[in-house]
């Protein structure tokens, strides 16, 4: 397509309403970030007497300005209650090796789907498709007993095991679509250098299949950083609290001072928006690559 | 130098063997609670931990969580995942727990400190005859009464009757003043609202018999309760903002001075004795004087620590246990002023504040007691009734509605 | 050579991490639940798992039903049906709102309008803020005390004067005046609830919508606009039709997770039952009434469902399809 910038009527009102939707985006981060920094009277106002008049005078609340006093010792309560650098640190190991498992235990299914000549592998690609709609919270009776008899509550395990489950159907229909861009012509040369299956999967496929790990990765990532219920419910140690339930947690500790809440969001949220604002161009494309080849 | 660089390490690797070992000898205990940082009971807890720790020798890890996560986390959690030593309601919550064979028996325990623990105060965990859980506190619900507001319209104690109490609210509400403060967030503050109402109409036998699933809620007099507080609602003597607002912020709005009342716990005596010495304690005045008494009050011990079955060393958790909560119930009393103490004191008592001190005047002097509905029955019906006392605050169903949908679903 | 590729062992140890988790963890489940579903049991306490048959079925469904002796509905905590009623609203306002709003701004943005990638980075931003963190953040904006923005917003204009009474009066559930509480009332709870959840997936819709968008042939385009094509037809006729597949998976994806979403209910409101989904139901079945098998039983009904939408808007996108071919 041609880029024709010129000036027109219609181009302003177009970035206009952009612009609106942009502040709808950023005005809750601005405002969570500032009043991670107020204290309570400058969040809920207060009144004090003045001592000349003997008059009440009403301050009221500072709700879209910048603090006035700028309370970072809000950020020392948020990081004392709880462990929040722990929980993070949890969260990264659980994702990570989600991430891995899926994409192992995607690319050698994708493998077997698109790659090997089987009857029934149709039915079978249509089998693991069925995790799509499958939501994951339904299952949480029946994964509570099976990690309860395998002993694994309240380990790493108990979070990896049931999230790799539930991402692989994701991972598995983005990697048809990328196996699917790498021609049949190297396996046959590798077959006929000698080469078997698993040779050709690990020396031939995988290697050509990094670029799906970021895709595959980004979705498995979306699908189980924030996940909530399972992260309860399986995980009872303060050691393995992953970083929702520790925030959720740390919200029961101060429920009327606003300040450190907001200090335990921003803390939160601040590490994925750093690595989102120095790695946007590549998380999009590689999303942006899910869904083409998906 | 290598050799030298090998052999600090190797030095370092044994301090490190060495001190892990000598903190291995520690028995180390798990222990969760729900003294949050906003909780009245928190530095009992800060306190009395230490304590213990030293004065038995152990290790104890301890973790609190608010209120309500708290129960479905506590219930959620298997057996083998239970930290050794836990927070629990007595009655039919810890009553759960014992008939699933969670909860290690502590009448062994208890021996050695019969003569400082009234066999009274542990009868609501006592199921089969034997004992699950050691009381820390026991508390009732009161009216608090911010005076300095009760002295602008008139009022120099807190109203006695029911006549008086609406007299008194008409006039706040002319005042333009918010007679009551109640959490609509944490549908438990609704039942201390609620729970007297019903107690004042159909006196303490009858309703402490509906909470044991012996009596029946299809009672119109409990339809006339539950409509008269719906009234107080429709009046304004609520403020409206409660319905969304948690019980901290309620709480916190009323030591501010703006309402008059709050009903609630006496836990939060305390708290509210701390802000000044403007307050008193009263009970909710009686609405039906055929049936029920001024001095019925609801509560009892309920907040208690119950130990693991599963644990790895439940004798000794068991030990600590009661260690810790003689301790905790002192602190709680003295200090944290947060309720009653089920321990019979051997210390001081002159330091408890002047609300504390009131309630204590006001359960000696009670005719009788039924313990919070929540705790007294278990999980299944205790959650049906909060989910329509919630429906009745938000005035989704009047007394009628709430008579006849408890009579259908809980009996 | 075929032999070598159709060697029934590897193509079983290729499948077989997968096969475990999937049959393991997802399969098994769901097996597991309907099983559950005819029983009653406590998992906690390790109870006897004791046959009730439909007896679930029949408390959640007759919430549904009205006791033709009274005309009223059964009285019932469970509401199953409010439940499900939610959901299909929530469904509804995704497909009708939420991605409608997430497609023109695709469309504008791949048109190469200047600050094109910055916009993208911005929309898209909300779907890695934790819901968590998102519901707590909105439950701040809507407190109804003097902290509160949305209410402080609307005070400032003027607003509230007309708008609280006008709300007042659609409120039917309740006699309470409405004063700002904005999760307090059934009605306002759940547009309150809806909101932050719309809010937060917007981006996702429009990052896959942008992405099949920059995937239509750049000659097809030329070719409409030399035929003197407006914007409209081209968006019309030429793009959307091309993107079906990716807004098929979008409407799936966008009507299973209303049907799924828990999180920013449940970290909204601590009593869920003025929004109450089937997610938040089941949990509060299990978790706070410690009643395993009801529980089970609305999950196997929310599963039911979640096939149910997928196989009919699958239907629905082949059956479009065809007329246009």
């Amino acid at each position: 397509m041609r880029e024709v910038r010129k000036f027109k009527p219609s181009t302003v009102i177009v970035h206009l309403l952009l612009i609106i939707l942009v502040l709808i985006n950023l005005f809750p981060l601005y405002w969570m970030v500032t009043f991670s920094l107020k204290n309570n009277d400058e969040i809920l106002g207060y009144s004090y007497v003045d001592e000349a008049t003997g008059e009440k005078v009403l301050v009221p609340p500072n709700h879209v300005g910048l603090p006035q006093n700028w309370e970072w010792n809000n950020y020392n309560k948020a990081m004392n209650t709880g462990n929040m650098g722990q929980y993070f640190i949890n969260s990264l190991a659980v994702s990570t090796s989600v991430i891995a498992i899926t994409v192992i235990a995607s690319f050698m299914a994708t493998y077997a789907l698109t790659r090997l000549v089987w009857k029934g592998r149709k039915m079978m690609n249509k089998f693991f498709m069925l995790g799509l709609t499958i939501p994951i919270h339904a299952a949480i009776v029946p994964v509570f007993t099976i990690l309860s008899k395998m002993k694994l509550l309240n380990t790493y395990a108990a979070l990896i095991v049931p999230y790799s489950a539930f991402s692989l159907s994701m991972g598995i229909l983005i990697s048809i679509g990328f196996m699917g861009d790498i021609p049949y012509d190297l396996d046959e040369a590798a077959f006929l250098d000698g080469c078997g299956v698993w040779k050709i999967f690990f020396r031939v496929i995988a290697p050509l299949m990094m670029p799906a790990i970021a895709t595959v990765g980004i979705y498995t990532f979306l699908q189980c950083w924030n996940e909530l219920l399972f992260a309860t419910i399986f995980v009872s140690s303060g050691k393995y609290r992953t970083l929702p339930v520790g925030v959720q947690q740390l919200f029961g500790q101060y429920t009327t001072d606003w300040g450190p809440i907001g200090a335990a969001l921003t803390i939160a949220t601040l590490p994925t928006m750093i690595v989102y604002a120095l790695l946007s161009k590549r998380i999009q494309d590689s999303f942006i690559a899910g869904a083409v080849k998906g | 130098m290598k050799k030298l660089v090998a052999l600090v390490l190797a030095a370092c690797l044994l301090l490190g063997i060495t001190s892990a070992l000598a903190e291995a000898e520690k028995p180390t205990l798990t222990l969760w609670c729900i003294a949050t940082e906003s909780d009245a009971n928190r530095p009992a807890y800060e306190k009395a931990i230490p304590e213990i720790e030293e004065a038995l020798g152990v290790k104890i890890e301890w973790e609190a969580f608010e209120n309500d996560s708290y129960k479905t986390k506590i219930k959620s959690t298997s057996a083998e995942e239970l930290p050794d030593i836990f927070f629990t309601w007595a009655g039919a919550f810890c009553g759960d727990f014992a008939t699933a064979g969670k909860v290690y028996c502590l009448d062994e325990a208890y021996a050695e400190y019969a003569d400082a623990l009234p066999d009274v105060m542990t009868k609501n965990a006592t199921y089969d005859g034997k004992r699950y859980a050691v009381p820390l506190t026991m508390n009732i619900v009161a009216m608090f009464a911010n005076m300095d507001i009760l002295a602008e319209v008139g009022y120099d104690k807190v109203p006695q009757t029911y006549e008086e109490l609406i007299d008194c609210c008409d006039k706040l509400v002319a005042a333009g003043k918010i007679p009551f403060g109640c959490s609509g967030n944490a549908t438990w503050c609704v039942t201390e609202y609620l729970e007297p109402i019903i107690l004042k109409t159909i006196g303490y036998e009858a309703l402490g018999d509906i909470f044991a699933g012996k009596g029946t809620w299809n009672d119109p007099a409990i339809a006339t309760a539950v409509d008269n507080f719906q009234d107080m609602i429709i009046k304004g003597y609520f403020d409206p903002d409660g319905l969304t607002l948690d019980n901290d912020t309620v709480k916190a709005n009323f030591i501010a001075g703006k309402y008059a009342f709050y009903q609630n716990g006496t836990w939060n005596c305390g708290e509210v004795a701390a802000a000044g010495d403007n307050f008193q304690v009263a009970l909710f005045p009686v609405m039906d004087a055929e049936k029920a008494t001024y001095g019925q009050v609801i509560g009892g011990p309920a907040d208690s620590l119950a130990v693991s079955a599963a644990g790895k060393d439940p004798a000794l958790a068991a030990k600590v246990a009661f260690a810790l909560g003689k301790k905790i119930c002192q602190y709680s009393f003295i200090d944290a002023g947060s309720g009653l103490p089920a321990w019979t004191p051997d210390y001081d008592t002159s330091a408890v504040n002047y609300l504390t001190t009131a309630v204590s005047d006001m359960v000696a002097a009670a005719d009788g007691m039924v313990l919070f509905g929540d705790t007294a029955m278990s999980a299944d019906p205790a959650n049906i009734y909060l989910s329509y006392v919630a429906k009745v605050y938000g005035c989704e169903i009047d007394g009628a509605g709430f008579v006849e949908a408890l009579t259908n679903e809980l009996q | 050579m075929k032999r070598t590729f159709s060697y029934k062992l590897n193509i079983f140890l290729f499948l077989l991490p997968a096969l475990i988790l999937f049959i393991g963890i997802l399969i098994a489940p769901i097996i597991m639940s309907a099983y559950y579903s005819f029983h009653e049991f406590n998992l906690v306490a390790n109870t006897d798992m004791e046959y009730v048959g439909l007896e679930n079925y029949r408390i959640l469904f007759s919430s549904m039903l009205t006791n033709p002796n009274t005309g009223k509905l059964y009285a019932n905590s469970m509401y199953l049906g409010d439940a499900l009623a939610h959901s299909l609203i929530l469904a509804a306002l995704s497909t009708f709102i939420q991605l409608p709003l997430a497609l023109i701004i695709a469309l504008k943005l791949s048109k190469g309008i200047r600050g094109e990638r910055t916009y993208l980075s911005i929309f898209f931003m909300p779907v890695l803020i934790s819901t968590v963190i998102i519901g707590r953040l909105w439950m701040n904006i809507y407190d109804p005390g003097q902290a509160g923005l949305l209410n402080a917003g609307l005070r400032a204009l003027g607003i509230d004067q007309w708008l609280f009474p006008a709300i007042s009066k659609g409120i039917t559930s309740s006699k309470l005046p409405f004063t700002g509480q904005w999760t307090g009332f059934r009605e306002t709870a759940l547009i309150a609830a809806f909101i932050p959840i719309l809010w937060q997936y917007v981006g996702y819709h429009m990052l896959l919508m942008y992405a099949g968008i920059k995937g239509v042939p750049a000659d097809l385009l030329e070719a409409a606009q030399l035929d003197g094509c407006t914007e409209g037809q081209v968006n019309r006729y030429i793009i959307i039709p091309y993107i079906k597949p990716i807004l098929k998976v979008c409407v799936i994806f966008a009507v299973t997770g209303s049907l799924k979403s828990f999180d920013l209910i449940y970290a909204l409101m601590k009593d869920t039952s003025r929004a109450e989904l089937p997610s938040t139901l089941m949990y509060k079945l299990l978790f706070l009434h410690q009643r395993y098998g009801l529980g089970s039983t609305v999950a196997v009904v929310l599963i039911i469902l979640c096939f149910l939408f997928a196989m009919l808007i699958s239907l629905a996108f082949r059956d479009k399809g065809a007329k246009v071919a």
